[in-house]
């Protein structure tokens, strides 16, 4: 099965002589499966962005393989690799309409016109660009840009898709339709699909799974849920989610019956070893300073809490966002109702044990999640 | 504090009139929000009251006096933009110290104003740092300051969390209710994001094509956009909006939803048989069981997570596409068929030719956002 995907295998790219050159992408291997839906997820320079080339063949790969389809692609020029595009540098063709542009990309396909019609007809219905399909794309929005260049790739009968930063122009009110239908779309055809982006809400609304980069160097590649109920380490943990995870330095200390986080402030959280694997306990005994985190929509407001005084209270129709200074800096909640809370009110926070996460204080790699290790 | 007045102003450039006829009144210690699309007229709006143009016609009065015709620096008005405008040689304290320096105050009242506004906005820290040496976060922070730093009575922001990254938006957005009490300041903040808009606004003014559409607290513009294009723009995912014609019944109307009725309490009989549009906030959708009294049926088409939200499109019988969201973590159908339940009293009922609201009577006010 994984051969009919895209492997990357030990992948290292160098600008520069290899080995002493800047080190761009760093021992990069994942396995991506037919009919995948993949988010490369990181903020400029982490490294996804040469990957994407790299696969596309724009950029020569230093060390490694790349495989797709069950061929070894990497030493191909890029159109021999059947890969899709839609790329933000990879404008449509000034010269032709946007149907024309669409089109163009089924030209080797060697279809019958009528058969290219309703093909175009149909991804111009489904990405709102029915009425500026005679349009020459210097006329369009650059969000109708966007969806053009969006239609041109999923039109195509390719072996993977790649998409870089495709929804980053689209006007807001048409996003979450549109990531419905494209999703829906790239299930239904069985379409093997890459998006490369820095927006973490892109990336969970559409993938499959996320691979998070940093420094060149994937963190983690897990699905949404995966990576939010168990990020790999700290970088994982504040980058994906929206609010940000809640994070606070703490002292450890490990007793005969309880567990005690001591954070600034004289804040002090306890828990019974009871509420922590036998495991955990053993690592947060072996540790002087951890990072504490905890998502914001699983903060509670508690009787028998840590009083928190409220600096905000935030309502946007659907949610509401909470902070309050907590431990010498600030604890955001997300509630989905709307809740009455001024300046100044005195709220009780409860951190479940079972919604702890908790980091090395040095090394920022997740400990633990809960009750069980990381 | 203080409090401003905008009376009948008329703006052209050439043959092209930017602000219409605009009236607005904001009150002391206000914060209101001018939101609407870009090329709306929020900074041609801006910059009239800041005194850097003039209008053709109309007064604006700042605390009570008309300023109409007094120069930009005598109007006692701090304020920043969304690409910083830092000076490039001077430091984040120089910078910040500008307004100081202009009212000729004394080197220790400016030490101790510029330090007083870095400290609100975190920036004690980097205070020596020339602009370049800024993260892009501390540049807009800086900006701030300045603009607070001469305690004016009236902050104009202009879309400052424009060029910030997400996370740092959140994380202002967050902060500056605090730091706008401790400033006492009233202030007029441009947007084109409506959850900066309802996190900010004491009143929101919607604005475009020159003139304010609707203006209110987030509630009610949230909960009663006047039309169409409002409710639009309020709320992530998007209102559903879906071509009715609705027919009368003994209490208001009731619309077709996959052929399954759906009452609208309140709503007046002489809507029935007119073009409308039906808009219902996904938040306000429920999936049920099958069965259950009143659902509508449903295929489920693709579910995309959404900050701490589940997103659904689905659709209907009639191939009408509807998105339902609900809180993460809760059940829902990933999949396949499925049932969602539409409480009329929190649907909205627009005049398709108009696109104004169809007000409801009286006691059959919607509970919009209230609703558990």
């Amino acid at each position: 099965m994984s051969g009919a995907g895209l492997q990357i295998k030990g992948v290292d790219k160098f600008y520069g002589p290899v080995d002493y050159g800047v080190h761009a992408v760093k021992k990069l291997s994942m396995t991506i499966e037919k009919g995948e839906i993949i988010a490369l997820l990181g903020s400029s320079g982490c490294g996804k962005t040469s990957t994407l080339r790299m696969i596309a063949g724009f950029e020569a790969v230093s060390r490694g393989q790349i495989s797709l389809a069950g061929r070894e692609v990497h030493t191909f020029a890029p159109v021999k690799r059947n890969v899709a595009m839609a790329f933000e540098g990879y404008s449509l063709y000034p010269p032709l309409t946007v149907r024309e542009n669409i089109a163009f990309a089924l030209k080797a396909s060697r279809l019958p016109q009528n058969v290219v019609d309703e093909k175009v007809a149909y991804i111009a219905k489904l990405l709102e660009i029915e009425d500026i399909l005679g349009r020459y794309p210097s006329s369009i929005s650059g969000g109708q840009q966007q969806r053009a260049s969006l239609g041109r790739a999923l039109i195509r009968d390719a072996d993977l898709h790649l998409l870089d930063e495709p929804m980053g122009q689209l006007e807001p009110q048409l996003r979450a339709v549109l990531r419905g239908r494209i999703k829906h779309y790239i299930k239904e055809k069985g379409l093997t699909a890459i998006l490369v982006t820095h927006d973490q809400t892109e990336a969970n609304a559409l993938a499959d799974r996320i691979a998070v980069m940093e420094g060149g160097v994937l963190q983690q590649f897990d699905t949404p849920q995966m990576i939010k109920e168990r990020p790999a380490n700290l970088f994982t943990g504040t980058f994906v989610g929206e609010p940000p995870m809640n994070v606070f330095d703490a002292t450890v200390t490990v007793g005969a019956d309880t567990a005690v986080f001591g954070l600034n402030e004289g804040v002090r959280l306890e828990y019974a070893v009871s509420d922590f694997s036998p495991a955990v306990l053993s690592e947060l005994g072996n540790r002087k300073k951890v990072s504490l985190g905890i998502r914001p929509y699983a903060v509670r407001r508690a009787e028998g809490g840590v009083p928190a005084k409220v600096s905000v209270s935030q309502w946007l129709g659907d949610q509401t966002h909470i902070a309050a200074d907590f431990a010498g800096g600030t604890m955001v909640l997300v509630e989905h109702d709307r809740v009455r809370l001024g300046l100044g009110d005195t709220i009780a926070l409860k951190l479940d044990p079972h919604s702890l996460h908790v980091f090395d204080g040095e090394t920022g790699v997740a400990v633990s999640h809960g009750p069980e290790l990381a | 504090m203080t409090t401003l007045q905008l009376e009948n102003i008329v703006k052209r450039y050439k043959n092209h009139t930017v602000l219409d006829n605009l009236s607005l009144d904001v009150k002391d210690g206000e914060t209101l929000v001018l939101f609407g699309p870009s090329g709306a007229g929020k900074t041609v709006l801006l910059r009239l009251v800041a005194g850097v143009i003039d209008p053709e016609e109309g007064r604006i009065l700042i605390g009570g006096a008309d300023m109409t015709d007094v120069d930009a620096e005598h109007r006692g008005i701090g304020m920043a933009f969304q690409n910083f405008a830092l000076f490039p040689h001077m430091d984040a304290f120089e910078n910040i110290a500008t307004p100081l320096e202009a009212k000729r105050s004394s080197a220790d009242a400016i030490k101790a104003g510029v330090h007083r506004v870095a400290k609100l906005l975190k920036i004690d820290h980097v205070l020596t740092h020339q602009p370049k040496a800024l993260s892009n976060g501390q540049k807009q922070r800086t900006a701030l300051a300045r603009a607070l730093a001469g305690s004016p009575p009236l902050l104009l922001l202009d879309d400052p969390l424009r060029n910030v990254d997400a996370k740092l938006r959140f994380e202002m957005r967050l902060e500056l209710p605090r730091v706008l009490a401790a400033q006492g300041a009233t202030v007029v903040y441009v947007t084109q994001d409506y959850k900066e808009a309802m996190a900010l606004g004491d009143r929101i003014a919607v604005i475009s094509d020159g003139r304010i559409r609707q203006i209110g607290t987030p509630e009610d513009i949230y909960n009663a956009p006047a039309d169409i294009d409002i409710a639009r723009l309020f709320g992530d995912p998007t209102i559903n909006l879906l071509d009715v014609t609705p027919n009368a019944e003994a209490d208001g109307v009731s619309v077709l939803l996959s052929d399954v009725r759906i009452a609208l309490p309140g709503i007046p009989a002489n809507a029935a048989g007119k073009a409308c549009v039906l808009g219902l906030r996904p938040e306000t959708l429920r999936f049920v069981p099958a069965g259950t009294p009143g659902a509508i049926p449903v295929t489920v088409e693709a579910e995309t997570p959404l900050n701490e939200k589940t997103v659904t499109l689905a659709l209907t019988v009639r191939s009408r596409e509807i998105l339902v969201s609900r809180p993460a973590g809760t059940p829902g159908p990933a999949s396949g068929s499925a049932h969602i339940a539409v409480d009329g009293a929190n649907a909205f009922l627009f005049d398709k030719e108009t696109g104004a609201l169809i007000a409801r009577h009286g006691s059959h006010t919607g509970t919009q956002g209230e609703a558990a």
